[in-house]
């Protein structure tokens, strides 16, 4: 898989949100939202995220997402990772 | 032991291959209903083709959240529907949470579901969903339920085999005459097999053999002389135990006093059941009730249709003098739910009890034994003022539950 688009993983972060948190269905999901603050409590969060990683078929640690603050920064953070994984197999 | 004369039932709830819910459950044991095909579920056939009784459908409970039911197992699940009818009926929403306590019988109920997140993550180990970790717990049931009907009480897990459904009657009627608290609900949870627990029970020869999937309707025969082992059922159920008095009295009278109990051990690691153990265990449970074998008007026996245990069993009841007694098996209908198996058959007694009926044992046609007052064919009228039901698990387990109507307690 090539380097995705934060604006591409954005929507597989709210469809992984809407998964976890099914009464997030229909929510207008901005960037600035944070997990937290949609209701997320840590083990939901740690759901949703594995999710998008499934999706992006990336295999990084956990941990290492733990970072970013807000869905924008998260699908920032997580398309810089797909970017070097792209690197790497180039 | 304590004044026993004091725990009472006072609310059931059931989920089995042929109802959910006591009214659906009450009308397929009465009617001899049942639900036995080839397994398809999901996780259960590979090479085979296992026959067992398996759950339609379920209406989950509108106080679960979505959220949780996305991750709670079909286990799980069940075990929430069927809380939330025994909690519902004895009016638990009005009881002192802190006085309310839950024992859930079973241990490694969610194989299924194991196998199954295994097989799906085994090219992508690492993707496994994170809540794993903790929902692999049996005791994730009792996790889901504390936090959906606030129970702050007790909550925990016992193993007790094919007996783990009355081993929890029995703790939580210990737990309620203790003082520990005033309510305890068992349940007996759905043990949910995958096909490594059903190939391997097979193999052992506890489970009827392969072939029975060309007929599964006439597979499962306890005391039948043609029983060939016991046929799975997926079922789930949970009473609510109190003590009389530690709140105010509802509205409609217990279904009955739990009279007396016991729990007998062989000293033996196999599946092979105990003549001796199973008597010492009927003899305690009547002892402790104040009953004589006499006194007994029904008997709701473990039944598997193993063919050693089935006649272990009846002779372990005639030994026992419980011969006055009518006797019929609940697994005819609802298959073998092991972990289950003992709460849903005490409800089975409960229900018979207060409509004053007894269902018929499907598919006996030749009794193993002669001298013991099988009900088989139809469904019969009786007064029922003293039972007892029994539970047998692999590795020396013998459990025996006396119940008695609430109106024949003594002054």
């Amino acid at each position: 898989m090539v380097k995705m688009r934060s604006e591409e993983i954005l929507p597989l972060i709210t469809e992984a949100i809407v998964e976890v948190l099914p009464e997030l269905e229909g929510h207008a999901f901005t960037e600035s939202n944070s997990l937290e603050g949609l209701g997320a409590n840590s083990m939901d969060r740690a759901e949703i995220v594995m999710l998008v990683l499934e999706r992006l078929d990336l295999e990084i640690p956990l941990v290492d997402t733990f970072g970013p603050q807000n869905l924008g920064e998260l699908a920032q953070h997580l398309s810089e990772k797909t970017s070097v994984r792209a690197q790497k197999r180039a | 032991m304590r004044d026993v004369a004091e725990i009472v039932v006072t609310g059931l709830g059931v989920t089995t291959a042929v109802g959910q819910g006591k009214e659906q459950f009450t009308r397929a044991l009465f009617a001899g209903d049942h639900r036995f095909a080839v397994l398809r579920r999901p996780g259960r056939q590979l090479d085979s083709r296992f026959v067992g009784a398996e759950i339609p459908s379920l209406a989950p409970p509108a106080r679960v959240a979505a959220r949780d039911l996305r991750t709670a197992s079909l286990t799980a699940q069940v075990a929430l529907a069927t809380l939330e009818e025994a909690w519902t009926e004895a009016g638990l929403d009005e009881a002192d949470a802190s006085r309310v306590g839950l024992i859930v019988g079973g241990s490694n109920v969610q194989q299924r579901e194991l196998v199954q997140a295994h097989d799906r993550h085994r090219a992508k180990p690492r993707f496994l969903r994170p809540g794993y970790g903790m929902s692999y717990l049996d005791t994730d049931l009792c996790a889901l339920a504390t936090a959906v009907f606030g129970i702050r009480g007790l909550a925990h897990t016992v193993g007790g085999a094919s007996a783990s459904g009355q081993l929890a009657i029995i703790e939580a009627a210990e737990a309620v005459a203790s003082g520990r608290v005033d309510v305890c609900i068992a349940l007996g949870a759905l043990a949910d097999l995958s096909y490594w627990e059903l190939l391997g029970l097979q193999s052992m020869g506890a489970m009827a053999p392969m072939d029975c999937a060309d007929a599964p309707e006439a597979a499962c025969r306890p005391f039948d002389t043609a029983h060939n082992g016991f046929v799975f059922g997926e079922a789930c159920a949970a009473l609510v135990v109190e003590r009389r008095g530690a709140r105010p009295p509802r509205e409609h009278a217990p279904y009955a006093r739990l009279a007396g109990w016991s729990v007998q051990l062989d000293g033996n690691r196999g599946p092979n059941p105990s003549l001796e153990g199973e008597v010492r265990a009927i003899r305690q449970a009547l002892g402790n009730a104040g009953l004589a074998a006499a006194d007994i008007d029904y008997v709701n026996p473990h039944g598997t249709a193993s063919p050693v245990g089935d006649r272990t069993e009846a002779q372990a009841l005639r030994a026992s003098g419980l011969t006055r007694a009518a006797v019929n098996a609940t697994k005819s209908i609802t298959g073998h739910g092991l972990s289950a198996a003992g709460a849903v058959e005490a409800v089975a007694t409960l229900l018979q009890m207060r409509h004053g009926r007894l269902h018929p044992t499907r598919n006996l046609d030749d009794p193993v034994d002669d001298s013991l007052r099988w009900v088989r064919g139809e469904a019969v009228e009786a007064e029922v003022r003293h039972c007892l039901s029994l539970s047998l698990g692999f590795g020396g387990i013998n459990t025996a539950l006396c119940m008695s109507t609430y109106e024949s307690r003594r002054a």
